[in-house]
């Protein structure tokens, strides 16, 4: 035991001052300064990589929240639309979108004399200026109502994408050079146009209500359909995981005995929330499609892929919730003789309801995110072109949802189409922060500490 | 009679069930609840849970039976020269579901009478009558065909009369058995208890449910796979070219490398970055800084994965492409789409995920050890190199290697940012794609199920699926492990 | 035993070694220590006796400025090192760290070998020149803290599978091996079993021939058999300190009469 005695007494060490600093303590204090920089660097460069990111997405989108639109006077001659001149639907409908066509051209035409703007192009090349869709949109306003035919009447066309770029500035002189759409004649044009107040720009209320369009056509592009879909495939994920997510954590964390059947279920759990979400999608892909026949495509799918997704996130977060309650309230309700049911259904679940919705919505925001599995049961390469028209055909017929609809905007050729694809992302984001933020708000207005 | 009548019609009974046995408990009790041994409720519960409960599984189990059945009786019509691939018969039975269901139309519309589609042979234009009543068929209607589509309709009608009657019999027989047990001295509440109970116990087997599914539906199209192509060249083979007109090359190899490369880059921005967020988080910053920071980069996690897809595609490829591409003189890089593209992306994703991870896991050290540390004469870094990081380390190993499960299944980021051609190169700004990418673009587009082609997409996700539960498993165990250690 | 303190070694050294004057520290609002003056002489061990939350183990992680490492911890005061105020803003904490030595109440080995625990603070302080060097450094450690016979065997066999006694002197021989001028010890006996305390206490009692040694004990058995003064903290306050036998024989307080008779605590 005795060690220490052996060595005595030590000779006394010479002494140094604590208010100097040795040379080695300077070299240490130098690495402890160095290395409170790289953690200072790495928290420095996860921050500017946030910023940079919602740097881009803002820039690169805000512009898919305005269009640019054309006003014209367009003469509606009756010489054309209706030759019999007897207004009857089925023979004005006869006459197609092609028809329509010389019509614009000659608004066109009027719209440049009238503003004094001089121009040598072809009538067909001053079209280009609009969008495709411009002669649909007149042709539905003459079929809901013939009694304009004759008349003159003032249209709000969409411009093409590349005079709606040019406005915006993704589109300029240079870069039309090798397009063959548009020319630099056009733009001067529209600078003249513009001028007049016939060519202006203002909110875009059909990008975030309106439905998708053909691939030609990304100025008509809309987002609204999509976030239908999305809308009734968070309703299947809210209507089956909730509860059942609820119930698994009951039995887990109240009822389940310790034994190799709820082992089996923890480690299944803890596994599937690691699983990658591609794998969910071939799952659903393989069970409810091809083996339920379930139709493609419907948010139905999407809802029950994402609901199998999102489950192990939801009971991992409910069973903390149901943990957090103390035991102090399950033996005070036993204590008066409540069955052990009654005592969960009475008095822990009501106590720990505020986490399990926290936790709910944060699952519901993961999944309203998720893209891969929905590009396995058919939500892309489909053009979300209608509304659906009733609760049943929303759930059942093709959607698209809003990520996979940004997906498939990204892979589009043409570039304009890249701007609605960040103009969705913000939509999206929005949505996302909004469920964030409400999870946050219930987590410090209930938040209960024991 | 469509089954959401017979769903209703179950409601309604349970519900009938509910107010009956209430009523009868009751009355058994001379009408004072007092006397009775649970709540009048859990009488009325109990009847209800007995009429729906057992009702509404037979008919689950009923509408998922029955369809497999029929179609196997409605295959066997169709001789078995008259296909030559399994996906042709799929076709072929796809046409089949189609008669039938003019068939049905044609019926209900009074085109045809039931008397006519019995008579109804090949040689009448079969297409033509069912054209009128809107269902357009690709071809004429072969006599086989025909046969099957009848059988299938009379196998389906019977089927669902047996079903309507089945269910409703044993709603009957559950209402009936629930009232008689009703009196006042039958335990109801423990009853109601037992199902409600039982309930929970499915809802928790969901889990395993879903694992079974993934694994069945993997397995089997994997089993189909390995028929047609064989299983060496799949594991060994070092090229993939696909093609659907037949002779295509399906090896994994160059996806893993691709996969593994991109997981790399992913591995060797997060990790660094993460961990020393992690470690300026919770070691140097005031808690004003962290109050701020750790959210902040916690957002990035909240990020959907297609976001960051699109980031890599449009902001970093081309800026890439500007430092190592042709325009910067180095010309490394052909195209945007590279392995460095999707990597980095992928890095700042995981960002968070590192740093939240590695963060739980430093304040899991015992703040005894640096004290000890501290008290010694170390400096702060000093301590936490040499003492903190060690005692950390099975953790932050476990902590990286969830990460890089979620690199390998990364799926989003690298279908937009990778690239399509599979590629064994070891320049990072090469095009290469992924397990998770292949299995994306052979499972979307007019694909035949049936073929190599599409199967081999199964055949991806089984081995992802077990590269990362492997991964999964054995990171959690080691992080458990750890967690044990300083308990 | 209270009347009887371990006074067989004559007190060899009247040197000042840590002179603290108007000592204030703050935790926050709260006031944890007020105004405490003492005054600890070298080769001597003085103890820290005083209830619960009396502020005891507080002050004593101010002599070597452990305390730095709360945020909300402020010092005001006075406290000279050999007449070199420890809290002068020249002074680097590190630098004093590794004269005024700290062992804590749980024995805390590090995570490593038994070789790489002692060799720790040699190897950051660069006391050794070469691997021989710092073998001799690690064995002479380990005698000093008498676990050297227990483990010259297993020495890179990990300090956390050794029983609590011998982490606790292991702990101790970790201090040692730095060459402290001071070793501070914060209730090093109170995770331990009679038989270990009994063989830290011994080591106590030797290790003051080489330095000044500080203890703050729970148990005032512990106080009267180490040391030879005492200090009786009470609600922050230092409510009186002398020689040990003075304070358990005769006390001049009569709050620590009470705590010696049992009466607070």
């Amino acid at each position: 035991m005795t060690d220490a005695t052996q060595f005595g007494a030590e000779a006394p060490k010479p002494k140094t001052s604590i208010l100097e600093l040795d040379k080695r303590t300077r070299k240490r204090n130098a690495a402890e300064t160095r290395f409170r920089y790289y953690g200072m660097a790495a928290v420095a460069v996860g921050v500017i990589f946030l910023v940079v990111l919602l740097g881009t997405i803002v820039r690169n989108g805000i512009p898919a929240f305005t269009q640019t639109y054309i006003t014209l006077n367009v003469e509606l001659p009756a010489a054309k639309l209706d030759k019999k001149g007897n207004r009857d639907p089925a023979e004005i409908a006869k006459v197609t979108t092609f028809g329509y066509n010389g019509i614009i051209s000659d608004a066109l035409v009027t719209a440049l004399k009238d503003n004094g703007v001089q121009s040598d192009m072809k009538d067909a090349d001053l079209r280009k200026m609009l969008s495709s869709s411009a002669a649909a949109q007149i042709r539905d306003a003459v079929l809901a109502d013939p009694s304009i035919i004759g008349t003159t009447q003032s249209f709000r066309l969409l411009a093409s994408s590349r005079v709606d770029g040019y406005l915006k500035g993704r589109v300029t002189r240079e870069s039309l050079a090798r397009d063959k759409n548009l020319d630099a004649a056009h733009l001067d044009i529209v600078d003249q146009l513009q001028k007049a107040g016939v060519v202006s720009r203002s909110f875009n209320w059909s990008f975030i209500f309106g439905a998708d369009a053909s691939e030609s056509r990304p100025e008509q592009a809309g987002i609204g359909v999509s976030m239908l879909g999305s809308l009734f495939m968070m309703l299947v994920v809210l209507c089956l995981s909730l509860p059942i997510g609820v119930a698994a954590s009951i039995y887990l964390e109240e009822f389940a005995p310790k034994n190799r059947f709820t082992d089996l279920i923890e480690v299944n759990i803890s596994n599937l929330a690691a699983v990658p979400s591609i794998v969910f999608g071939i799952l659903g892909l393989a069970v409810f499609i091809q083996f339920v026949h379930l139709p493609q495509s419907a948010p139905l799918v999407g809802g029950l892929v994402l609901t199998l997704m999102t489950l192990p996130t939801i009971i991992i977060s409910t069973r903390a919730a149901l943990k957090a309650v103390p035991p102090s309230i399950r033996d005070a309700a036993l204590g008066v003789g409540a069955s052990k049911m009654q005592a969960v259904f009475h008095h822990v679940l009501p106590l720990a309801m505020p986490g399990i919705l926290t936790g709910t919505i944060i699952g519901l925001a993961q999944a309203l995110g998720e893209t891969a599995p929905l590009l396995l049961i058919g939500m892309i390469g489909y053009i979300a072109s209608t509304p659906p028209d009733g609760i049943i055909s929303g759930f059942l017929s093709p959607n698209s949802a809003m990520p996979a609809q940004i997906y498939e905007w990204a892979k589009r050729a043409d570039p304009a189409y890249y701007e609605r694809a960040w103009g969705g992302i913000i939509i999206l984001l929005i949505f996302l922060m909004t469920m964030n933020i409400i999870a946050i708000i219930l987590r410090r207005r209930f938040e209960r500490r024991w | 009679m469509p089954a959401s009548w017979i769903f209703l019609i179950v409601v309604v009974l349970a519900a009938i069930g509910y107010v009956l046995a209430r009523g009868r408990a009751l009355a058994s009790a001379q009408g004072d609840s007092r006397h009775l041994h649970s709540l009048p409720s859990y009488y009325g519960m109990n009847a209800a849970l007995l009429t729906a409960i057992p009702a509404l599984i037979l008919l689950g189990l009923w509408l998922i039976a029955q369809p497999v059945f029929v179609e196997k009786r409605a295959e066997a019509f169709i001789p078995a020269d008259a296909y030559e691939s399994a996906g042709q018969l799929s076709l072929m039975m796809s046409d089949v579901h189609r008669i039938a269901a003019g068939l049905d139309a044609a019926v209900a519309q009074g085109v045809l009478t039931e008397a006519a589609v019995t008579r109804l042979s090949a040689a009448d234009d079969v297409r033509g009558q069912l054209g009128k009543v809107g269902v357009a068929l690709g071809s004429d209607v072969d006599a086989a065909e025909l046969e099957a589509a009848r059988s299938f309709r009379s196998l389906s009608h019977t089927g669902d009369l047996i079903r309507d009657g089945l269910v409703v019999l044993l709603a009957l027989a559950g209402f009936g058995w629930a009232l008689k047990q009703t009196n006042k001295d039958f335990r109801a509440r423990n009853a109601v208890e037992k199902v409600i109970k039982g309930l929970l116990v499915l809802a928790a087997s969901l889990a395993i449910l879903t694992t079974v599914g993934i694994v069945l539906s993997l397995l089997f199209n994997t089993v189909e796979f390995f028929k047609l192509y064989p299983a060496k060249d799949f594991f060994f083979g070092l090229t993939w070219s696909p093609s659907f007109g037949g002779g295509s090359e399906l090896g994994i190899l160059p996806l893993l490398w691709g996969t593994l490369y991109i997981s790399l880059i992913a591995l060797l921005v997060a990790v660094p970055l993460g961990l020393f967020a992690a470690i300026y988080l919770s070691e140097y910053a005031s808690p004003a800084i962290r109050g701020i920071a750790k959210p902040l980069i916690e957002v990035l996690a909240g990020i959907p994965t297609i976001v960051y897809g699109l980031f890599a595609l449009v902001t970093i490829g081309p800026l890439l492409m500007k430092a190592f591409g042709e325009q910067g003189g180095l010309g490394w890089m052909a195209g945007g789409t590279a392995v460095m593209t999707a990597g980095l992306a992928m890095g700042i994703m995981l960002i968070p995920f590192v740093s939240s991870l590695s963060d739980d896991i430093i304040n899991a050290v015992p703040q005894s050890l640096r004290d000890g540390s501290l008290g010694l004469g170390a400096t702060k870094s000093e301590t936490i190199k040499q003492v903190v990081l060690p005692a950390a380390l099975p953790g932050i190993v476990g902590a990286v290697l969830l990460a890089a499960s979620r690199a390998i299944g990364e799926t989003m980021i690298v279908v937009m940012g990778a690239g399509a051609a599979a590629k064994l190169s070891l320049n990072p700004f090469d095009a290469m794609t992924t397990v998770t990418a292949k299995i994306v673009s052979q499972l979307t587009g007019d694909a035949d199920f049936a073929s190599p082609e599409a199967l081999v997409a199964f055949s991806l996700g089984m081995s992802l699926f077990v590269i990362t539960l492997a991964l999964n498993i054995f990171a959690l165990w080691i992080v458990r492990k750890y967690r044990e250690q300083y308990e | 035993m209270y009347d009887q303190p371990a006074l067989e070694k004559k007190l060899d050294n009247d040197t000042i070694k840590i002179a603290a004057s108007g000592v204030q520290v703050y935790y926050g609002e709260a006031h944890a220590i007020k105004d405490v003056n003492v005054q600890i002489q070298d080769k001597t061990v003085t103890a820290f006796i005083g209830p619960s939350g009396c502020g005891k183990s507080t002050f004593l992680r101010t002599l070597n400025r452990m305390n730095d490492t709360i945020d909300i911890c402020r010092v005001e005061g006075k406290i000279l090192l050999d007449g070199e105020d420890i809290y002068d803003p020249r002074v680097d904490p590190v630098q004093l760290r590794a004269k005024v030595g700290m062992v804590f109440q749980k024995p805390n080995p590090f995570p490593k070998s038994i070789y790489d625990n002692v060799a720790y603070g040699p190897r950051i302080h660069g006391l050794a020149k070469n691997k021989a060097d710092l073998d001799e450094i690690v064995e002479k450690a380990l005698r000093r803290g008498a676990i050297w016979n227990e483990v010259k065997d297993r020495l890179h066999a990990p300090g956390t599978g050794l029983s609590g006694g011998q982490q606790q002197r292991l702990c101790i021989a970790r201090a040692v091996a730095t060459e402290p001028e001071v070793l501070l010890m914060d209730e090093p006996c109170s995770a331990l079993d009679p038989i270990a305390t009994s063989q830290v206490e011994e080591l106590i009692d030797e290790l003051r021939t080489n330095y000044s040694v500080v203890i703050v004990t729970h148990s005032m058995q512990q106080a009267a058999r180490v040391s030879q003064k005492t200090a009786f903290f009470h609600l922050g306050n230092l409510v009186e300190f002398g020689d040990t036998s003075q304070i358990f024989t005769n006390p001049k307080d009569p709050r620590t009469e009470s705590y010696i008779t049992g009466r607070i605590g």
